[in-house]
């Protein structure tokens, strides 16, 4: 039994590279060959990037004498990585997995199951903490030179720090598991939650060369702090440079806080994967009905999937960032004021703001997802005695207006701010308005030609939606050959006039697409 | 109301439908049977307007669905076997976009429905999200929005999977009211009691082809329908 919920989990990790998200089907060999190379690609990238943190750290904390902080400190990050890749996988795979009745209802003791699960998410959790330990140690031996003891402590440290972040996940995980579970605004929840990581995050990630820097000018005090605050990390460390009591004591921390918090969710689980979901139930009342346009109706329907604030999060992050870009530019303004006074910088700085805010326009992938959100229910759209062209209007329309709109008024108050010449401001602006229109219709163009309407929960076509890929990196391109061109054929005439160029080949560009849509498009939907 | 000439539809080498015809009258409740994969939902996918055909025509109340498919959809009410409908939505919200779309006055809109949402005992759970709905529920939501613009003719696919017995009554007294006021109903089912007492007219469907069709007593003729349907399904084994 044990060897069938195992291999029934092995199945169901390996469905992800087997089968296709947009059909559900088998996956053609070459969008696995395609779709493992992409997997590759990005743990490729993600490695390099801790090789390059190991390679900035690893010598001077070596010469320094600390080795084993320098192990620590990799071994911190690594912990992290395990621990955040682990959460939210906790949450779906042991809290709320959709087999858990199946299985439950199964003559199997519930700790078997989740063994069988735990096991997979063990395997996940190892990939991550490898993707920053596996190069930390490389780089120790490429500086040190090879050694057979830290070698074994690395291997050992490498095979149990994802039990401890593992142990982390599972108890983070049934507290986000409970929250979403008990809230009403669960959704609401998740976005604040995902906002503040991600906020968190791109702090971290900033501040990044400045930590590094302080560790390897303070090596010793932090290795000191570390002592105190992050005792069990910092036998981490004297495991992998090869002290066999830290392994000992490292090991013996790990492996006893996994099987404390494994035995107290392997106690429970019967319950927890029980529980029963909350929320209060609405009741109706008799009031008021209105009768609407068809095109309301419609547009009303493209703005009540945004309700969802994953959702608005994912397709319009820009549009924030648009908001809040003007009250960021207020700490530059003398500098950028300045620049502006000289005539020659003008064309460059009009040049930048239109292309910030074209970037940030670029972001929004409102209309990249608007096809794979109607899911299943695309039946719905296509039996309705509504014209084809009109569902892609009501999706255009909610693209420019959660996207123009922040766009123009963001325009307006940097051209007004940065004081640009009248001409050039009204061309940025409309720039990055005819911009916005162009990211809608090429990005309903990209997901009509690769859509994702087999999908689970919303949020994952959004967030993994192909479309959603291509649409932004579309967006990119174009926006780099709009600001290369500058530097080609800018000396050739005044940045007014390469503005008003760029304005065209938009306008242009925005209608060839507008053309497809309406011709082989609307027949893409209608038989979606 | 609903008329299909010599309809033909293929998956890749498959023929799903091969040469299909069928006529609906108004005030008739037409009854589709047929094995799973016989080619039922293709067919009433075809005359929704959802799926193209090779060959063929369909006219609803005249009309050509190739050629002008949106008039056709506003006679139209199709209920499909699995109702996927918008979770994002509540009920009401729901029942309020459908009746947008096809124009339902503010007034002829609430009493509608109240007066459904009272008949499947939904009024309660109106103001609530779909996705919190359960299999049955969303067919009773399903069925009052196929009500609230009161079609010419409606195409339903396995209308009582899910269904309470007092809502699957509900749903047949219905569909004879419908008829009666002149309009037509054509439904697949697996239900052989059901087809039998509800139909005017049946058509059994074997491998995308009309095996037999006609008024349900000469279909059945002596025998009962299910003993029609497993002899024309044991026929070619």
């Amino acid at each position: 039994m044990f060897k069938a919920l195992l291999k029934k989990q092995a199945l169901e990790t390996l469905s992800t590279f087997t089968l296709s998200n947009k059909t559900g089907k088998k996956r053609k060999p070459a969008a696995a060959i395609g779709f493992a190379v992409l997997i590759v690609y990005a743990f490729g990238a993600f490695a390099m990037m801790a090789y390059e943190i190991a390679k900035m750290l690893c010598a001077p904390l070596v010469y320094g004498g600390l080795d084993w902080v320098y192990f620590a400190f990799m071994g911190t990050i690594a912990f992290a990585l395990g621990f955040i890749g682990s959460v939210f996988t906790v949450k779906v795979k042991i809290y709320e997995a959709k087999d858990n009745d199946l299985l439950l209802a199964m003559p199997v003791q519930p700790w078997k199951i989740l063994l069988a699960r735990t096991i997979g998410l063990y395997a996940y959790t190892f990939v991550f903490c490898a993707l920053v330990f596996v190069p930390s140690a490389v780089c120790y031996f490429i500086v040190t030179g090879f050694s057979f003891a830290a070698f074994v402590g690395c291997f050992a440290v490498m095979l149990i720090l994802p039990l401890g972040a593992l142990a982390l996940g599972f108890l983070f995980g049934w507290l986000l598991a409970l929250a979403t579970a008990k809230l009403r605004a669960k959704n609401l929840f998740t976005a604040l939650f995902t906002t503040a990581f991600l906020i968190v995050y791109m702090v971290l990630y900033s501040k990044l060369n400045d930590y590094l820097s302080f560790v390897i000018a303070n090596g010793a005090a932090v290795g000191e702090k570390m002592r105190v605050a992050l005792y069990p990390l910092m036998q981490a460390g004297l495991a992998a440079t090869g002290d066999f009591g830290g392994a000992a004591l490292f090991s013996l921390i790990f492996c006893g806080a996994f099987s404390l918090v494994y035995a107290l969710v392997a106690h429970s689980f019967l319950k927890i994967a029980t529980m029963k979901r909350g929320g209060v139930k609405n009741k109706y009342k008799s009031g008021v009905y209105r009768q609407k346009s068809r095109f309301s109706a419609l547009f009303r329907r493209e703005i009540m999937r945004m309700k969802n604030p994953m959702i608005l999060l994912n397709v319009a992050l820009g549009s924030l960032l648009l908001i809040i870009l003007p009250f960021v530019a207020l700490f530059n303004l003398d500098f950028m004021r300045q620049l502006s006074v000289v005539e020659e910088a003008t064309g460059y700085i009009s040049l930048i703001l239109a292309g910030l805010l074209c970037l940030l326009v670029a972001t929004n992938v409102i209309t990249a997802s608007s096809v794979s959100l109607e899911g299943q229910n695309v039946w719905q759209s296509q039996v309705l005695p509504v014209k084809t062209q009109d569902i892609f209007l009501a999706k255009t329309s909610l693209h420019l207006l959660l996207s123009g709109v922040p766009a123009f008024l963001s325009a307006v108050a940097l051209s007004v701010m940065i004081r640009l010449p009248v001409l050039t401001a009204i061309l940025c602006v409309l720039i990055a308005c005819a911009f916005t229109l162009f990211a809608a219709v090429c990005g309903l163009a990209i997901n009509l030609k690769i859509p994702n309407l087999h999908w689970t929960n919303e949020v994952v076509a959004v967030k993994q939606g192909v479309s959603v890929l291509v649409a932004m990196f579309a967006n990119i391109g174009v926006i780099a050959a709009l600001v290369g061109g500058y530097f080609l054929f800018g000396k050739y005439m005044p940045s007014a006039g390469y503005l008003a160029v760029c304005l065209g080949a938009l306008g242009l560009a925005s209608g060839l697409i507008m053309i497809w849509i309406g011709s082989r498009g609307e027949k893409i939907f209608e038989s979606l | 109301m609903l008329r299909i000439e010599n309809l033909s539809k293929s998956y890749g080498e498959k023929k799903a439908v091969d040469g299909l015809s069928l006529h609906i009258a108004a005030g008739e409740i037409y009854g589709f049977i047929g094995h799973n994969g016989a080619g039922k939902t293709t067919t009433l996918k075809a005359c929704v307007g959802i799926l193209g055909f090779e060959e063929g025509e369909i006219y609803v109340d005249g009309i050509s669905v190739r050629e002008n498919p949106i008039a056709c959809k506003k006679k139209i009410a199709y209920i499909p076997d699995n109702p996927d409908l918008y979770g994002f939505m509540t009920g009401v919200q729901y029942l309020q976009f459908i009746a947008d779309i096809y124009g339902v006055s503010a007034q002829e809109r609430k009493e509608r429905t109240e007066k459904y949402a009272a008949l499947f005992e939904l009024t309660q759970d109106l103001a609530n999200p779909i996705a919190a709905y359960s299999h049955g529920m969303k067919q009773k939501l399903a069925i009052i929005a196929a009500l609230i613009h009161e079609p010419k003719l409606m195409i339903m696919d396995e209308p009582f999977v899910g269904l309470d017995p007092k809502a699957a009554h509900a749903v047949k007294e219905i569909m004879r009211q419908r008829c009666a006021a002149g309009c037509a109903v054509f439904f697949s089912t697996h239900v052989l009691e059901v087809a039998e007492k509800l139909c005017d007219k049946v058509a059994i469907i074997k491998d995308g082809k009309l095996i037999k069709s006609g008024k349900t007593e000469e279909v059945r003729g002596d025998a009962s329908l299910e003993e029609v349907f497993l002899n024309g399904e044991n026929a070619n084994v």
